[in-house]
């Protein structure tokens, strides 16, 4: 990452904020992935979809007057005036090598393969650092007590940014000890779903088969035109939306 | 039916289901109901003996002030382990002024800011030691009564001969545990007298099973279990009854090791003392994990289904 201070001028408030330890005057609206942008920095690492559910961009940041630090995602959280940050678009955790195929699920699975897990001393940190509002420490207590079905529950939100590791005294990588046990838990303990076996069947049948080539035909600006004018889901859709063109898409009545 | 919070402790969820199963279906049986905790954490499972840290307050302080916020008075527990840590870190916030300050000051700020819980960091109420923690064998012996049991045991097991074993930390340390004498406990004697089984007095029922050395010197403890079994064995025990565990593993699981090191030492099964009762209240013998065990307990089991049948066989 390089930055330079720019010049802009704003039509608005500016506050300071220290990025790494140097002062930026950046407008007081902004996310701090904007306020980054803006500042001059060009993100290629600590930033992805942008919207909050892709963890890229943890953010470890402490304001003035308060020695507590605190955490948040850079695109989601808003700049607060004098805060001093940096982006943690990596995390050194430990990750487990092993082959799901060859797993059944079980509690002491994950001890094997996560034994730090019992290093645990229930200080809370995790939980306070999650910018997804999980509670980190009580999927842990459960992976301890060999819980997979009860971590694999309370840790569906996570998005894997590492922010409950990096505060962690006893050095547990709590994300990778989640999904381990969300792939146990979907792979293992839930009984398989149908329509999903009936709609990779119906791929595999040659589905989509045509229209694919059709689209691989295609000149460039046509592709352009027919994604510029694709039907998409209108912001705050309805839970039953569903498009006018249905050719494609695995109905509800076709599944039933 | 009267209810009490009751904290089980990880052991008890996967490797020790076989402690907990029984305890739940014999507590219903007597009339009360063991009310796991909405959530808990590990107890800190090391006992909390350092002056200085604290650390290793924060887990046990923080589940017994979830229960004390819930309204609770009592909490039960069954591990020997758990309700060390749990009965310790209580003592110490209940005598040390210090300790207490810290550790509340610690849990206030460490409240996680969450729409879903109620309580604020604003609200905190700083915990001063108000729930009392049972073991469910003081439970069983003060609030229910060993008499009360006598009377509503569906059977006696009589001619069962059971050795307890009582380990360390159930008891110790004795000014801050005070569940009953540290040299000279009675609470298990009692309690397998109450379900009419005959217990078996043996000089090892008090000395250390090699605990967490099982782990870092396995040899050192087989070598201090092998001990335990012999003197039972040859007291004349049909099993050795216990509440720990770890005490478990070491005397149940180390038998492999015992009879390759130490050839000759006969094996004795171990029972947790909830599958005791469990037997004596008529639970279904499927339901006692009996198939956890690394000595297999058949043979104390026919004996106790033969006294419950009537008659006893020996």
């Amino acid at each position: 990452m390089t930055a330079k201070n720019t010049s802009q001028a704003p039509s608005e408030e500016m506050v300071p904020i220290f990025v790494m330890g140097e002062r930026f005057d950046v407008p007081a609206s902004l996310t701090i992935q904007k306020a980054m942008e803006y500042a001059g920095y060009q993100l290629i690492r600590g930033c992805g979809c942008r919207g909050g559910v892709c963890g890229a961009c943890g953010t470890v940041y402490r304001t003035p007057g308060s020695y507590r630090l605190e955490v948040g995602l850079a695109c989601q959280t808003v700049v607060q005036p004098g805060m001093y940050l940096t982006l943690l678009p990596f995390f050194p955790g430990n990750r487990a090598g092993y082959d799901i195929t060859e797993m059944e699920g079980t509690g002491e699975e994950v001890a094997e393969l996560y034994p730090e897990i019992f290093k645990c001393i229930g200080c809370n940190a995790c939980t306070q650092s999650c910018p997804m509002d999980i509670d980190v420490m009580q999927y842990m207590a459960r992976a301890i007590r060999g819980d997979v079905s009860g971590v694999a529950e309370l840790s569906f939100d996570c998005i894997m940014c590492g922010l409950c590791a990096s505060r962690c005294p006893a050095e547990e990588v709590q994300y990778n000890v989640a999904i381990l046990c969300r792939r146990l838990h979907g792979r293992n303990l839930v009984p398989a779903a149908d329509h999903l076996a009936d709609a990779v069947e119906s791929v595999e049948g040659g589905r989509f088969d045509e229209p694919l080539q059709e689209l691989m035909d295609m000149e460039e600006k046509d592709l352009i035109k027919i994604y510029r004018d694709r039907e998409a889901e209108p912001d705050n859709a309805e839970d039953d939306w569903v498009p006018e063109d249905r050719d494609y898409v695995v109905s509800r009545s076709e599944r039933d | 039916m009267t209810r009490v919070a009751y904290y089980p402790g990880c052991a008890l969820k996967e490797r020790s289901a076989h402690l907990e199963r029984p305890a739940l279906g014999a507590a219903e049986k007597l009339g009360f109901e063991l009310d796991e905790l909405d959530s808990w954490t590990c107890c800190g499972a090391v006992p909390p003996p350092s002056e200085e840290r604290i650390m290793n307050l924060v887990a046990p302080i923080r589940i017994l002030k979830d229960v004390r916020d819930t309204g609770d008075e009592v909490l039960v527990t069954i591990c020997d382990f758990c309700y060390n840590s749990l009965k310790r870190a209580n003592h110490r916030v209940s005598t040390s002024d210090l300790d207490r300050k810290r550790v509340n000051a610690f849990l206030r700020e460490n409240q996680p800011k969450r729409d879903y819980l109620p309580s604020t960091e604003e609200d905190y109420r700083d915990y001063l030691g108000e729930v009392q923690v049972m073991h469910l064998l003081e439970y069983l012996r003060d609030v229910v009564g060993f008499e009360e049991i006598a009377q509503s045991r569906s059977t006696e097991l009589s001619g069962l001969r059971l050795a307890p074993y009582y380990g360390c930390v159930m008891l110790r340390p004795e000014d801050e545990i005070g569940l009953d004498s540290v040299e000279n406990p009675t609470i298990i004697e009692d309690f397998l007298v109450a379900l009419g089984a005959e217990t078996v007095a043996y000089p090892y029922r008090t000395v250390c099973c090699g605990s967490y050395l099982s782990v870092s010197f396995p040899e050192s403890s087989a070598r201090l279990c092998s001990n335990i079994i012999s003197s039972a064995a040859e007291k004349g025990a049909d099993a050795i009854v216990v509440s720990c565990p770890l005490c478990f593993y070491n005397l149940d699981s180390r038998q492999k090791m015992i009879s390759e090191l130490y050839p000759g030492t006969k094996s004795i099964p171990i029972l947790y003392f909830t599958q005791v009762l469990g037997m004596a209240m008529d639970l279904d013998i499927s339901d006692l994990g009996f198939d956890k065990h690394y000595v297999d307990p058949e043979p104390v089991v026919e004996k106790a289904l033969g006294s419950l049948k009537g008659g006893g066989s020996r």
